[in-house]
């Protein structure tokens, strides 16, 4: 390049004042019927209504790292379990959480890949089997095809490590929230290696069962845009002394699990 | 004419690489492509209706996983184009996987009929170089009326010129 970095910055800084942001008609009508498309699809014959303030998500305007986007969900009344799509990536459904009688279903965290500018979905499943879409717009872009890590042979050397994190005071038979991590590359097959050109093929997991004492907190079904080494940050309603036991599943059909005294080992 | 000022500054800023761009994707491009043509959207337009050209686009497609469950729900966001365009994803790569480049060339032979003096039009983004390099493999294979358009689908849109949801081929 003939004219150094900055001055092409300055230029291109110049034009982009110029020029406002053009509003463009059809991308205003575009995620609306992205999101009728994916409700078709994903809750086919179903109603979706508003969130009716069951449901409310949460996520950075404006995510710092693409592949690894916090998003925070907060139900407000009883739900049966939640379901969290990213629009406009290749394979929208993230998770799908359906929370047991061990469970405190107000708050759930995780973190998932984003791979375009994008609404994100947080759908309620209520008791009465009715779904309430809460949504979120989403700036980053490029979190599909990001490198999961600079080694995939040390990723998978790695994976099904868990930890789990108690969060706040515990007090035997209130609700408490903790924060499990496995360790897992949740390849989602969109990842070029950088030395071979070849696309590392997709390995993820795709079921968690947590269990307390042998009663369900929650089942979760991932998919790949699910983060590299899921963090998910749950509630539940410990005793005086239990034991949480998580079970994991991926797509290879290898099962990890572990079991944590509570309170006490991480 | 401040913005033409900026426009120039911009183009006297890159210079064509000598082969194809292996840089960043999504950088500012050259206001030239040596041995082709540099067409802008109301001259595409025109273009279009006139001389019935082959049509390419070159952007980049979510890579579909081989070993995908079932259970996994593959929808991709559609992807507009031009009316019409070839959507071959990868043909614009500085370095393309073998089997890509292979396609690109048999699919613009079978698109122009094998003649090389069949019109072409590659684009993919603004500030895109995959068009760029799309463009100048096409000349490299013997192409003598090959366009280069710049604007992409987004300049393409701004124009309010109508598009077609296109799937991706190779």
């Amino acid at each position: 390049m003939g004219l150094n970095r900055f001055s092409v910055c300055a230029a291109v800084l110049m034009l982009s004042a110029l020029h406002p942001a053009f509003a463009d008609d059809e991308d205003s009508q575009e995620p609306a019927a992205r999101w009728k498309q994916l409700q078709e699809s994903i809750f086919p014959k179903r109603e979706v209504l508003d969130s009716g303030g069951i449901i409310t998500v949460d996520a950075p305007p404006r995510a710092l790292d693409a592949a690894l986007v916090p998003v925070e969900l907060h139900m407000n009344s009883p739900v049966k379990g939640v379901y969290l799509i990213i629009d406009d990536n290749p394979a929208p459904m993230a998770a799908h959480i359906v929370f047991g009688p061990k469970a405190d279903a107000r708050d759930l965290k995780l973190r998932v890949r984003v791979n375009a500018y994008t609404n994100i979905h947080a759908i309620a499943e209520t008791s009465d089997g009715k779904l309430h879409a809460a949504t979120k717009f989403v700036k980053a872009a490029g979190g599909c095809s990001a490198p999961a890590g600079s080694d995939d042979a040390a990723a998978l050397a790695d994976m099904g490590r868990m930890k789990l994190r108690l969060l706040g005071d515990f007090n035997a038979d209130k609700p408490m929230q903790a924060q499990l991590m496995i360790r897992h590359p949740n390849f989602n097959g969109m990842q070029m290696n950088q030395i071979t050109r070849m696309y590392t093929p997709a390995r993820f997991i795709r079921t968690i069962d947590a269990t307390y004492d042998g009663a369900q907190v929650f089942h979760m079904d991932a998919d790949i845009s699910l983060a590299t080494d899921p963090v998910i940050t749950f509630g539940f309603v410990p005793h005086e002394k239990g034991q949480m036991k998580v079970v994991a599943q991926d797509s290879s059909d290898t099962q990890f699990d572990r079991s944590f005294d509570v309170p006490g080992a991480g | 004419m401040k913005a033409l000022l900026a426009l120039l500054l911009i183009a006297a800023a890159i210079t064509e690489p000598k082969g194809f761009w292996t840089g960043p994707v999504n950088d500012p491009v050259p206001a030239t492509l040596q041995g082709g043509k540099v067409i802008h959207t109301e001259a595409l337009s025109a273009l279009l209706r006139q001389l019935k050209p082959v049509v390419v686009d070159v952007s980049d497609s979510p890579h579909r996983p081989e070993n995908l469950p079932a259970t996994t729900t593959w929808l991709p966001v559609p992807h507009p184009g031009i009316p019409g365009a070839i959507w071959i994803p990868g043909a614009g790569l500085g370095v393309p996987p073998a089997n890509v480049e292979q396609f690109y060339k048999e699919r613009l032979a079978k698109a122009t009929g094998n003649d090389l003096t069949r019109t072409l039009v590659v684009y993919c983004h603004e500030k895109c170089w995959l068009s760029w390099n799309g463009a100048k493999r096409a000349i490299g294979y013997g192409y003598r009326n090959v366009y280069w358009y710049p604007d992409g689908i987004e300049g393409w849109r701004k124009a309010k010129l109508p598009t077609q949801v296109l799937q991706p081929e190779g």
